[in-house]
C-alpha cells in the first residue's frame, strides 16, 4: 500500500455522465495483485470534502492504471475537470481480489453501471490467460454504453428502456447463460439491487458467485470501521471485530455470494 | 546545510506520571488498537496512541451507514464495535511491548461498574501501557457513556472509583453536547483525573433532500473533522482558565498550525483523528512539520506556548 501522486495522462467522458481517467502510478501498479483492488482517491487538497474516494481499478497497463467514474456529485466533478498533466493523490492498491476461477469453470463477468470497472479488469485477465468467457453489461439507457453489443463475441448489453441489446436487466442473460455453459462461476459488481438479485440467483441455481460490493467508505485502511457489510458467514474476522459484520476495505470488496447479506 | 538536532524546539512533556516524546497523538477510534496501521505508517513516531474504546464484552456495532461524508466533516455513528476488554488484554497488551509510543487505553462503559471492572482486569495484568482515557462522552450508544459525560456527579463518582485503583495516567475524555463542559472537567479535576480531553465529537445530522433520507443508521452521529475545530479551541480554552490540570486538545486537526492553534488556547497536548481517515500518515506528517515550524517560532519548547493565546480583553 502506497500513497502516490499519479500523473494524468487522459481523462474523457465515455458515455453520457460516464468517464474514464488514465494516469501513472508505478509504484501502485508494483503492488497490484488482480482484477478486484480499489484505489482511494484524494481529488484534491482543501479539506472541504475530507474523505477519499474508494473508486475499483478498470485497467491496468505497466504503470498506467485507469478507473471509471459516474458523475454525480461535487468530488465527481471535481475529478472530471482535471487535465492531462494534472496529479491526483492516490491510496492504494487496497482491498482483495477476485480469486480466479478452476479450470473447466466458464466465467460469467456481469458489470452493471460503473460497477463495470473492476468487470473489465477481470475481462482482461481472462483475455490474458485465454479463458473463455462471458461479459454481460448492464446499463439503464443506449447512452450509458462505450462497448457494442456483440453476442458472437459472447459480449451481451442490456438496458432498462431496451435503446440497445436486450430490453430488461442484466439477469435475462445471465439466466440464460448459467443454463447454456458448462460450470458456470458467476463475477459480478454494480448496484445494489443487480447484486442482490445476482447473489439470490446463484444460491438458489447453486451456481459459484463472486460479488464486488460498494459501500460508504472512510478511509479504506480499516481504521474508521465506518463501511460494514453484514455477513452470512460464523468465520470470526478481526478486522471488524465482531462477526456479524464484514469491514468492505480489508475483507472486500470481493466477497462469494453466500457470505454476505444485503440490508 | 543541514539541521542541527539540538536546534529543534524540544516537544517533550510529562502528563501524569507518563513523560511523551512530543504533544501530537492519535484520537481514540481513528487509529485502531495500533496495531492494524499500515506499513507506510511509522506508529513509534506518534507521541501516543489513544487506542479504540474497549467495552467489558465485545460490541458489534451499529448497521450500516455507519459513516457519511459533510461539509469539512464527517459524520459517524460506529457504536463502539470493539473486541472486548479480554480479547484486548490476550491479543494487543502483548504487541505492545514492542512499541516505544505510548499507550493510552481508551475505555467505555454504560455503568460505573462496567469500568471499573475493564480498568482492574486490565491492572491485574503486567503491561506497558501509559494510561487511560475514558469515554464518558460517546454520543452513538443509546445506555452510552453520554450520561456520565453530562452530569457533574455522575463524572465525579466515575473519576474516583477509577483514581482509587490505579496510579496510571487518568484522562477524562469530555464531551462537547452538555451545557457547561468546564463544570464537568472541573468535577474530573476535583476528583483526581490526571487530565481531560476536549472535545469529543459534537451530535450531528446528515439529509440528503433529493431522496428525503438520513444518511446515518441512528439517524444522528457524531461530528468530526475541521467543521469542529472552532468548538473544540473555545472548550479548550475556556477548561484552560478554570482548570490547573492539563488539557489534551482534540477537534478538526489537520495541520501544524492546528496543532499550533489547540496549545496556545491551552492544550498542553492533542489528538488528531479524521485526519487519519484521509491519511494513515498524516500525524507523523503533522510531528515533523510542527518542528520546523517551532523552530521559526519565538517559542523554545511547546510547553511555553500553552495557554499564550492574545485575546481582545
Amino acid at each position: 500500500m502506497q500513497i502516490e501522486k499519479a500523473k494524468i495522462l487522459t481523462n474523457a467522458e465515455v458515455a453520457h455522465n460516464i468517464w474514464e481517467m488514465k494516469f501513472e502510478a508505478p509504484l501502485i501498479a508494483k503492488g497490484l495483485k488482480g482484477a478486484g483492488e480499489f484505489l482511494n482517491i484524494l481529488s484534491m487538497e482543501s479539506w472541504q470534502n475530507p474523505l477519499r474516494r474508494p473508486m475499483s481499478i478498470a485497467s491496468s497497463n505497466g504503470d498506467v492504471l485507469s478507473i471509471i467514474y459516474k458523475i454525480f456529485g461535487e468530488v465527481t466533478t471535481i475529478l472530471s475537470n482535471k487535465r492531462t498533466g494534472d496529479y491526483i493523490e492516490l491510496l492504494g492498491p487496497l482491498g482483495n481480489t477476485f480469486t480466479h476461477w478452476q479450470n473447466g469453470h466458464h466465467p460469467i463477468l456481469v458489470g452493471g453501471g460503473v460497477g463495470l470497472a473492476p468487470i473489465l479488469n477481470l475481462q482482461s485477465e481472462c483475455k490474458s490467460a485465454k479463458i473463455e468467457h462471458s461479459i454481460i453489461i448492464g446499463a439503464r439507457s443506449s447512452n450509458e454504453h462505450f462497448i457494442d453489443h456483440n453476442p458472437d463475441q459472447q459480449i451481451y448489453l442490456t438496458t432498462d428502456d431496451g435503446t440497445t441489446g436486450e430490453s430488461g436487466t442484466v439477469m435475462g442473460p445471465l439466466e440464460r447463460l448459467v443454463k447454456e455453459k458448462a460450470n458456470p462461476y458467476i463475477y459480478a459488481c454494480g448496484p445494489e439491487p443487480m447484486l442482490e438479485a445476482v447473489r439470490d440467483f446463484s444460491l438458489a441455481q447453486n451456481v459459484p458467485a463472486q460479488l464486488s460490493v460498494e459501500s460508504y467508505m472512510g478511509c479504506g485502511v480499516g481504521f474508521c470501521q465506518g463501511c460494514v457489510i453484514p455477513r452470512d458467514s460464523s468465520q470470526i474476522q478481526d478486522h471488524s471485530y465482531h462477526h456479524k459484520y464484514s469491514l468492505v476495505c480489508l475483507d472486500g470488496p470481493v466477497y462469494e455470494a453466500k457470505d454476505i447479506q444485503f440490508a | 546545510m543541514k539541521r542541527r538536532i539540538s536546534n529543534l524546539p524540544n516537544l517533550k512533556l510529562t502528563m501524569g506520571n507518563v513523560e511523551f516524546d512530543n504533544p501530537i497523538w492519535v484520537a481514540s477510534g481513528t487509529f485502531g488498537y495500533g496495531t492494524e496501521a499500515p506499513e507506510l505508517v511509522d506508529v513509534n513516531k506518534l507521541g501516543a496512541i489513544v487506542t479504540k474504546s474497549i467495552t467489558r464484552k465485545p460490541r458489534e456495532g451499529n448497521p450500516p451507514p455507519r459513516i457519511v461524508e459533510t461539509s469539512s466533516g464527517m459524520i459517524n455513528s460506529i457504536g463502539l464495535a470493539n473486541i472486548g476488554v479480554e480479547k484486548y488484554i490476550q491479543k494487543m497488551l502483548p504487541v505492545y511491548e514492542s512499541l516505544s509510543t505510548k499507550i493510552i487505553m481508551n475505555i467505555a462503559g454504560t455503568d460505573i461498574q462496567e469500568y471499573i471492572e475493564i480498568l482492574e482486569m486490565v491492572e491485574s495484568v503486567s503491561s506497558v501501557i501509559a494510561g487511560y482515557e475514558i469515554n464518558i462522552s460517546c454520543p452513538n450508544v443509546k445506555k452510552g457513556g453520554m450520561e456520565f459525560g453530562v452530569d457533574c456527579d455522575m463524572t465525579a463518582k466515575l473519576t474516583e472509583a477509577l483514581r482509587s485503583r490505579t496510579d496510571r495516567l487518568i484522562i477524562m475524555k469530555l464531551s462537547p453536547n452538555v451545557s457547561d463542559i468546564v463544570s464537568i472537567g472541573k468535577a474530573s479535576e476535583d476528583a483526581g483525573a490526571d487530565a481531560v480531553s476536549a472535545i469529543n465529537t459534537v451530535v450531528g445530522m446528515s439529509i440528503t433532500a433529493k431522496t428525503g433520507m438520513s444518511n446515518i443508521y441512528t439517524t444522528y452521529g457524531g461530528l468530526s473533522g475541521p467543521a469542529i475545530k472552532p468548538v473544540g479551541l473555545a472548550a479548550v480554552h475556556k477548561l484552560y482558565n478554570k482548570l490547573s490540570i492539563p488539557i489534551v486538545g482534540i477537534g478538526g486537526i489537520v495541520s501544524e498550525e492546528d496543532v499550533a492553534e489547540y496549545m496556545l488556547a491551552g492544550a498542553k497536548a492533542v489528538q488528531i483523528g479524521t485526519a487519519n481517515f484521509r491519511n494513515p500518515g498524516i500525524s507523523e506528517d503533522i510531528i515533523s512539520r510542527f518542528n520546523l515550524f517551532m523552530a521559526k517560532t519565538k517559542w523554545g519548547s511547546a510547553d511555553e506556548m500553552v495557554g499564550q493565546v492574545n485575546t481582545h480583553s
